[in-house]
């Protein structure tokens, strides 16, 4: 992509839809997400926040890095690359993927679009050129970052799939979760996938930049009559932990960003074994993996249902002896599980299905802090997890 | 002695995977030998390179020889005899008559009695570490950071012997491991000719100049090893290099290793289980094999035999930065006479030549490769083999081998083109110190890097497969984690000089190898 002009006059880039979010952001409230700017904030979260579970919430993806993968070793390598068989990820379809290093430490999470043939996107939240060219030796494989060059909205909410069929995208509603679909939109290729980071009905919309401006005034146009609204990044951080879905930097330590030894979290330790196919003769991390396996893993992923009604961020977690036994990662209170929740790595004394989990909450009242000790529960199941969320064909309005 | 008779196959039968093979066999292991060329050897081969004429084809000197290997494979009674032995260097002067090194006596134009005295005493003392190396290079280095015992135990016998050394012994080790042979040269003396002349023997075959910091270690690593008991000096073996690995090659087969020629490894079979199998050859055939041992360099074996799709791309990385520039050409002259040396007794011609009469000169044709470039004033290291054994050239002819230092693997130009123009400037600074010799010459041959890459297969025609300096050394050769000879491959080792402790035409790298694989796989 050819820099934005001026570009030196200022320290970040305007996405592609900038001028209309700017418009839309009445609180002008923004932070910096991979040097681009983005809304952190458009109007009140929890209104943005009901939007996304209610109606449609929108939202300016196209800061997410997105690498492109090619060559006729292309298959090959994304097995090696990620822990989990990728050979299950058919073409027209995407899959989630962890991938480790050396050591079987989760260098970040993302997901991996196979586009056609020899092709495959991978998007996730740090650039990982780095860690795909290492990979790239010995594999005859092309590796090219496109964040760029594509610009890409999150659509996403119950009225969704009606919206993007007003717009004339026929068919919509019979992708089935992670279906990838191609359109042409005024005479360009747009790629549709039903995917999302909310836990609900939504998709995520790739295109140009060119057609950026004009496939938003049309998505807005058409989505009025079904409530569509933009939604930042604060509203989006409550309908992740809704849906049991983790940031790197937040809720696990990115591997090579590191510096303290222990401080890192494998696959396992992430509660994502799922993703880990130690039958697969090589991956990155697979030796790690199989001897951490062996070992036994020194932390444990959950997901908790805390009593009361204070979030418990960055709380300590005591068991009944009074031994700390872990730290809260994300937490919120969740308007649509009507519970308390977040999410904990927790470790040694603890011992599962024996020890208590006691969080220590500090919150604020009138600049006093109080301090609540509060047991919490494990949830295994999804906090949220509408019905809509799986149906094929899509829910329409 | 195992029970289990395992199946082993050996890729290359270089002397280091001949002498693992013995090893092998010696314990009851089926041994088969898969060797690309049509000669055992590799390296340390006998080369007729015009019609006629033979020189020892890339190692022309013998001086680090296992006396334990010796001994245990019967080397002596399987052919290896010396046609010359503690050889002198006769370092070549631009401006008088050459310096003769004899062990640890001087002897040259204005070598004075101090001169004398300050050598004596910079052998004793090199000597003395180069032995502390020695004792860590009989066992399989031990790893850090393991509770394992072995390692503990061997971490304890290193430190151990480095403690025997005494205060003094233990501190000039700690710096001499980290200082460069030019300062080291600097405090022992003060004559330039002196310090060019020992200089060479840091530098040579590896991508090194004086002022790099490591060149202690490769210096101390030539003082290593030993003929007959004497520490240092310097053999040529009786029908050439050949002759040895042929001995190699006697002794394994009479331990009943079967020895394959022509058979040229395209790469080791690894099953679903991350196992290696057998080997697939460039015929087509295949073998299977419980075990499978690698003579040939790490990069060779891991990134093109076994391929980077069945390693984790973390070790792919760490082996394929494991710097191997191969620095070092071969040239071998056909000469229809004795070429006669400025300043060289004429009973002296037989012995190590070499062509480094400063410090100045060495780092200034560093300088050139850096950038890769050649110098056109190149240190060199020369024997006349025929001297010792009329076999290898025509009645009254003579055939000579210099290992010519500093050509960079990768030049700018590039070899096609500068080839030619490295061999004359080669004949030229020959023909400095030896007037006539380009009307004696009949034919004459560079191999280059890039040739050696081609004929031996080793990666970027690196002599040692492997620069030996202290980040490829000991426990980190060829690399930290993967120093015990296995991989993360199952049931695959290596066995060559890119494991421990290296090059030299030692075959201890091959023989601790077969004693860590014995002690997993029975």
């Amino acid at each position: 992509m050819l820099l934005q002009q001026d570009h030196y006059k200022k320290s970040y880039y305007e996405t592609p839809f900038h001028s209309r979010t700017s418009e839309l952001n009445i609180l002008n409230e923004w932070q910096r997400w991979k040097d681009y700017t983005v809304a952190t904030n458009y109007f009140r979260t929890d209104l943005e926040y009901f939007a996304v579970r209610n109606t449609t919430g929108v939202i300016d993806y196209t800061p997410m890095v997105k690498q492109k993968i090619t060559g006729p070793d292309s298959a090959e390598f994304v097995n090696r690359f990620f822990t989990r068989d990728m050979n299950k990820i058919s073409i027209g379809r995407v899959g989630y993927v962890v991938w480790c290093d050396a050591e079987g430490q989760v260098l970040d999470d993302g997901t991996v679009f196979h586009i056609r043939e020899n092709e495959y996107w991978l998007l996730c939240v740090e650039r990982q050129l780095d860690n795909l060219g290492i990979s790239a030796i010995g594999f005859d494989v092309e590796i090219e970052e496109i964040t760029d060059d594509v610009a890409c909205l999150g659509v996403q909410g119950p009225t969704s799939c009606s919206i993007l069929k007003a717009m004339g995208f026929e068919g919509i509603e019979h992708l089935k979760p992670f279906d990838i679909k191609h359109y042409d939109f005024q005479g360009h290729e747009i790629m549709i996938s039903r995917t999302g980071f909310t836990g609900d009905l939504g998709y995520e919309v790739w295109m140009v930049n060119e057609i950026a401006l004009n496939f938003w005034d049309e998505l807005f146009e058409k989505g009025e009559i079904y409530g569509i609204k933009p939604f930042g990044l604060d509203a989006l951080d409550l309908v992740r932990i809704e849906a049991g879905l983790l940031v790197p930097g937040e809720d696990f330590m990115v591997a090579e960003f590191a510096i303290r030894p222990g401080s890192t979290r494998s696959p396992f330790e992430l509660g994502l074994s799922w993703l880990v196919d130690l039958s697969k003769p090589v991956f990155n991390g697979r030796q790690a993996l199989l001897e951490e396996k062996e070992r036994g893993s020194r932390h444990t992923f959950v997901k908790l249902n805390v009593n009361g009604n204070k979030p418990a961020h960055g709380s300590y977690l005591y068991n009944q002896s009074g031994k700390k036994i872990g730290t809260v990662t994300s937490a919120m209170f969740s308007p649509s599980a009507k519970a308390n929740i977040a999410f904990a790595s927790l470790h040694a004394p603890w011992k599962k299905g024996k020890d208590k989990i006691i969080a220590e909450i500090y919150y604020q009242k009138d600049l006093e802090w109080n301090r609540v000790m509060e047991e919490a529960t494990i949830v295994t199941k999804p906090f949220y997890n509408p019905e809509r969320k799986r149906i094929t064909p899509a829910e329409l309005y | 002695m195992t029970k289990l008779k395992k199946k082993v196959v050996v890729i290359g039968a270089g002397h280091n995977a001949l002498t693992c093979a013995s090893y092998l066999a010696k314990s009851g292991f089926e041994v088969e030998v898969h060797e690309a060329r049509s000669e055992v050897g590799g390296m340390a081969c006998t080369r007729e390179f015009t019609e006629g004429y033979k020189v020892p084809g890339v190692a022309h000197l013998l001086h680090m020889l296992n006396p334990g290997i010796q001994k245990w494979l019967g080397l002596n009674k399987n052919g290896l005899e010396f046609a010359a032995n503690r050889l002198k260097t006769i370092s070549l002067n631009p401006n008088g008559n050459a310096l003769v090194i004899d062990g640890d006596h001087l002897e040259g134009d204005g070598i004075t009695d101090q001169h004398r005295a300050e050598f004596k005493s910079f052998k004793k003392k090199t000597n003395s570490l180069a032995r502390f190396f020695r004792s860590t290079y009989q066992i399989s280095p031990p790893r850090i950071g393991t509770d394992n015992k072995k390692d503990l135990l061997g971490l304890m016998q290193t430190g151990w012997n480095l403690r025997t050394m005494g205060n003094e012994g233990m501190t000039d080790m700690l710096r001499f491991i980290a200082i460069n042979v030019y300062d080291l040269l600097e405090e022992y003396f003060d004559d330039d000719f002196i310090k060019g002349s020992l200089a060479i023997d840091a530098v040579l075959g590896n991508h090194l100049g004086p002022r790099t910091n490591n060149s202690v270690i490769t210096y101390l690593h030539t003082l290593t090893g030993e003929i007959d008991g004497v520490q240092g000096a310097y053999a040529i073996p009786k029908g050439g290099m050949s002759s040895y690995t042929n001995a190699l090659k006697n002794s394994a087969e009479k331990l009943g290793v079967r020895i394959v020629l022509d058979s040229q490894v395209e790469r080791i079979i690894v099953d679903d289980n991350g196992k290696a199998s057998g080997v697939k050859f460039t015929k087509g055939n295949e073998v299977g094999a419980d075990v499978v041992v690698s003579g040939i360099d790490p990069k060779s074996t891991f990134i093109c035999l076994v391929g980077a799709r069945h390693l984790e791309a973390g070790f792919v990385h760490k082996i394929n930065n494991v710097r191997m520039r191969g620095n070092a050409s071969k040239l071998h002259l056909a000469l229809s006479g004795l070429p006669s040396f400025n300043g060289v007794d004429e009973k002296d011609i037989g012995q190590r030549i070499v062509i480094s009469p400063t410090m100045q000169y060495l780092e200034q044709a560093f300088d050139y490769t850096k950038y890769q470039q050649c110098s056109d004033q190149l240190p060199m290291e020369i024997t006349i083999p025929s001297i010792h054994d009329s076999s290898l050239a025509p009645e009254g002819h003579h055939v000579l081998s210099a290992i010519v230092n500093y050509t960079p693997y990768s030049l700018k130009e590039g070899w096609d083109e500068a080839k030619p123009v490295v061999l004359e400037n080669v004949l030229n600074t020959l023909s400095q110190f030896a007037p006539g010799i380009k009307q004696q010459i009949l034919h004459s041959e560079l191999l280059t890097p890039k040739d050696l890459e081609a004929e031996f297969g080793i990666t970027g025609g690196h002599w040692h497969h492997g620069e030996l300096t202290f980040d490829q050394f000991l426990m980190l050769r060829p690399l930290p984690g993967m120093a015990q000879y296995s991989s993360p491959i199952e049931s695959l080792y290596i066995c060559g000089a890119g494991a421990h402790p290296g090059g030299g035409l030692m075959g201890v790298a091959g023989r601790n190898a077969a004693v860590e694989l014995i002690m997993k796989e029975s």
